[in-house]
């Protein structure tokens, strides 16, 4: 637990801005037909975007390409995928859960810290589900944290504007519930499955622990600007910086 | 499905074993508790049930998720002349105005139960159980234990299922004698459609931490798949491949999370493997953290495992805390 805490760092304004542009790709992703989940890979002492991802499992024909998957074939392909210095140095910023089998790729490789908007409820591997980044059977020496909860409204309500687009086009619409789009009401958030209260309180301070008792997201207000708009720069803009980032670092993990 | 006697397998019921040598693997269920599900209920007047019975055929019961096989759907309500109905679970419908809809139609009266009826998912493994459930929850139909109705469902080509356990370990072996690999780790995957075999080894010591047997064979599959849908116009009439859609998987030693859940992705029917990875591996109930993620009632999709439990295959060790 105290490894735990010590790994765990308070969020900053940084690791808000990093799920933000994790939000806007998962926006760009509905925009092109597939599942609104995305991810950002981020190095953290030079605070740059290194990699990212999208699911892919519409166009590819596995059930494994997951988003974090794309981004991790991106980062081997830039630093060798013999290297596993690197993963210690990265945050990942994701709008869902990992599921169990990408928590384990990631803890596999020895990723450190990974910072997610909503729970995974079907597949999750960082506590909804399973945990597999706290387990002792996969790569037990390799236990990184796992903080939720950032922009998880955001992502929740992503996740139904694509749901509900696909039940329209289906010729066969299953229920009424799922043609209807919710904007206001979420399910609650269960903080304890993710993190315990005193680890909530180091991420997130301790004047916001009534979030915590209260099973309530941290902000009230939707940041419709993330999802209501698409984001069709936002590509191009992380790929301005993951390709500075490897210019400029790349060498050096290479050699 | 044949009858349990007239089975030409040999199968040992009690200790879930096929032919002596596969263990079927799966989370201890010798629960006492049954595991709930909500069901919409009615009550209706008996003379409708004619209506009724026609209506559940026509409407609900190919639909519903939640097998209703173990249950009684229809019992006498204290109100004489007057029965409770099942009508669906909340895996089909979760929303009270879309259950209205679904009964807007309906050519019978009824009334709508205030509360859902909570009912065993599914039926107990004993009889005496099997009399204590169904006076606590709803009655419910004794069918065997479900699990031997299980076994006695599944098919087994005992040969065909040697000579691919025989290749990988012959794989295996070689790996680790040729190549000095400190993880000769081998899979192959069936596909159901022509019996294809598609055998992989794994690639860690050549590349990525992540190039597990199976998540190579995976992506083999689709890839395979991706130049046949490319050629498809010169030769039309052959199946398309979903996934890895009810493939067996073979596989030298038991999966890691990461495998055993992108199988679970791939919506493969079956794997066997043979050596037990005692600290990572993720299927067997005293393995690892005790996952059985094959069988894992929250993951809405599983596949049957079983476990080489003859002394024919012998493949080279692997550190135990090592993922497979």
């Amino acid at each position: 637990m105290e490894q735990r805490m010590k790994e765990m760092k308070p969020i900053t304004g940084n690791d808000w801005q990093h799920m933000r542009t994790a939000t806007k790709l998962a926006r760009y992703a509905l925009d092109h037909d597939e599942t609104p989940v995305a991810c950002i890979f981020v190095h953290t002492p030079t605070n740059q975007i290194l990699a990212y991802g999208l699911n892919d499992t519409n166009k590819s024909l596995t059930g494994v390409a997951h988003a974090e998957f794309m981004g991790i074939a991106q980062i081997q392909r830039a630093t060798g995928a013999h290297d596993r210095e690197i993963y210690k140095d990265i945050t990942l910023y994701v709008t869902v859960e990992p599921c169990i089998m990408c928590a384990s790729a990631l803890k596999q490789l020895g990723l450190r810290r990974v910072v997610f908007g909503c729970g995974n409820e079907r597949f999750g591997g960082n506590g909804s589900i399973l945990s597999i980044h706290s387990d002792e059977s996969t790569a037990a020496a390799n236990k990184y944290s796992s903080v939720p909860g950032l922009l998880r409204k955001e992502a929740i309500l992503l996740l139904r504007y694509f749901y509900v687009r696909e039940n329209e086009r289906s010729p066969n619409p299953r229920v009424k519930a799922e043609r209807k789009l919710d904007l206001e009401t979420f399910p609650p958030m269960e903080w304890s499955r993710y993190v315990d209260r005193d680890e909530f309180m180091h991420c997130f301070g301790a004047e916001n622990v009534r979030h915590f008792d209260d099973k309530t997201d941290l902000r009230d207000q939707v940041e419709w600007g993330l999802i209501d708009e698409p984001h069709d720069k936002v590509l191009e803009l992380i790929q301005r910086q993951c390709d500075a980032f490897r210019l400029h670092t790349a060498k050096k993990f290479k050699s | 499905m044949v009858k349990k006697k007239q089975n030409p397998l040999k199968i040992d019921f009690e200790k879930c074993v096929i032919e002596d040598k596969l263990l079927q693997i799966r989370k201890e269920t010798d629960s006492t508790e049954p595991y709930l599900v909500k069901v919409w209920a009615i009550e209706i007047n008996a003379r409708s049930s004619k209506a009724l019975i026609e209506f559940l055929r026509d409407d609900v019961q190919e639909k519903d998720p939640v097998s209703f096989l173990h249950l009684k759907r229809i019992k006498k309500s204290h109100r004489s002349g007057y029965l409770t109905v099942l009508v669906c679970s909340f895996e089909l419908i979760n929303e009270e105005v879309d259950f209205d809809e679904l009964m807007a139609n309906v050519k019978f009266d009824y009334l709508k139960l205030d509360e859902p009826i909570w009912v065993p998912i599914q039926g107990p493994g004993t009889k005496k159980l099997f009399m204590e459930w169904s006076a606590k929850y709803w009655p419910l139909i004794w069918r065997g234990n479900p699990n031997d109705q299980e076994l006695n469902s599944y098919t087994f080509d005992m040969d065909k299922i040697k000579s691919v356990l025989q290749n990988i370990t012959e794989k295996s072996r070689s790996l680790a004698a040729n190549n000095h690999s400190k993880i000769p780790v081998v899979s192959a995957f069936v596909n159901p459609v022509d019996g294809e075999e598609i055998y992989m080894s794994d690639g860690r010591e050549d590349g990525s931490e992540l190039s597990h047997s199976c998540m190579r064979a995976i992506r083999q599959v689709a890839e395979q798949e991706q130049e046949r849908r490319e050629n498809a116009l010169k030769t039309s009439g052959e199946t398309e491949t979903y996934l890895c859609l009810n493939f067996d998987v073979y596989t030298t030693h038991e999966p890691c999370s990461m495998c055993a859940m992108a199988l679970i992705h791939s919506r493969i029917k079956r794997c066997i493997f043979i050596e037990s990875m005692g600290k990572s591996g993720s299927l067997r109930p005293d393995s690892g953290d005790g996952y059985c993620i094959h069988d894992n009632r929250r993951l809405n999709s599983k596949y049957e495992v079983f476990q080489w439990i003859g002394d024919e295959f012998e493949l080279p060790e692997i550190e135990p805390r090592v993922c497979c």
